[in-house]
């Protein structure tokens, strides 16, 4: 009797075990009882829980908490990719904060670290825009294109800034070879359009603004620049009709609606 | 006051006239020439690409970096095709 109590238990012990799923220990505990590399150790885990906070904060809109977190983790200084990566999160940060000047600054940081950081490049393009510096706009985009010449938007980028800049045979240059990758791309033919009108293609505009309202037609800013382009031909008639509807279609923009039902009204019927 | 008087007198006023709605129809239309020049604006900027975790730009899993390189304009993130207002 007491031989198969204790068999039934030793199996019974043995199945429970396993049954039950073993976890490995997130981190490995330390091995060491060095100071220097118990303290390591501690930054190196500091680094990762403020990672955490900073990228939950921005997550949820509170760009100030995310500052603060990856402003320490940069001054703890870690190894790359973490150094490069803390700088580029606390750009973005700032950026949402309107400090556009600290994020270009935090931007050049995470570039200089990892000098083939696209995502980087991207961003600093952008908060270059908004800061209106379109002098180190072009040369990030420049690179960026230099590192990644299909990236749509590296292409898109450069031909904003290049439009923004009064270049537009490298906007159009851009604009025309992101299209070729993205033909059904309305902003981009719309930009396209622009570039062609400030060099004097009147047909190519007309022909890039048609494509651009056969995708979107109620692209308000393409219709009104239809007209302009159609006035540039000679074609009042038909520019008045693009105005009139762009006065239609530009219904949330107040701005744009002025403008075209002024451009209408200069126009007399015939 | 002679007739002979009085039509020098007319004509300049006339001519004054025509100068002045002559300049102010041509300063009209270089304004609006200006003001549709100054609307053909170009489209925004691309939006900034999102936060990247402790493991860096490298690898498929780093949406930003991919976005970044991508050809695609939907991956890109670039300014949607405005339909409307």
């Amino acid at each position: 009797m007491r031989l198969p109590l204790a068999v039934a238990i030793l199996w019974g012990l043995m199945a429970a075990g396993a049954a039950a799923q073993t976890y490995s220990p997130q981190r490995p505990l330390p091995r060491t009882t060095s100071m220097p590399a118990l303290r390591a150790l501690a930054t190196q885990r500091e680094i990762e829980e403020r990672f955490k906070l900073g990228i939950d904060a921005e997550a949820r809109g509170d760009w100030t908490a995310a500052v603060a977190e990856f402003k320490r983790i940069v001054a703890l200084n870690p190894p790359e990719p973490k150094g490069s990566t803390a700088h580029y999160d606390l750009a973005i940060a700032y950026a949402n904060l309107a400090r556009y000047d600290d994020a270009a600054t935090e931007l050049r940081a995470a570039i200089a670290l990892d000098p083939a950081f696209l995502a980087a490049m991207a961003n600093l393009v952008s908060v270059d825009l908004s800061r209106g510096d379109l002098g180190e706009a072009r040369r990030i985009a420049d690179r960026y294109i230099t590192l990644d010449p299909e990236s749509a938007r590296a292409l898109y980028s450069r031909g904003i800034v290049a439009l923004r800049a009064g270049d537009a045979a490298t906007a159009r240059e851009d604009f025309g070879k992101l299209l070729r990758n993205n033909a059904s791309y309305a902003v981009a033919h719309y930009d396209l359009a622009l570039a062609e009108e400030r060099l004097g293609h009147y047909e190519s505009a007309e022909r890039e603004l048609r494509t651009a309202l056969t995708l979107a037609p109620a692209y308000a800013r393409a219709r009104f620049a239809l007209g302009v382009v159609l006035l540039r031909e000679g074609e009042h008639g038909a520019a008045r009709n693009e105005f009139k509807q762009a006065t239609v279609d530009a219904a949330g923009d107040p701005a744009l609606q002025n403008i075209s039902a002024a451009a209408r009204d200069s126009i007399p019927v015939p | 006051m002679s007739r002979t008087f009085v039509r020098p007198v007319l004509v300049a006023a006339l001519l004054a006239l025509l100068l002045i709605c002559g300049r102010f129809a041509v300063a009209g239309a270089a304004s609006l020439e200006d003001a549709l020049t100054g609307a053909l604006v170009p489209s925004a900027g691309p939006s900034l690409l999102g936060p990247i975790t402790s493991a860096g730009r490298v690898g498929w899993e780093c949406k930003p970096e991919r976005s970044a390189a991508s050809a695609g304009w939907h991956d890109a993130e670039l300014p949607h095709t405005p339909f409307g207002p």
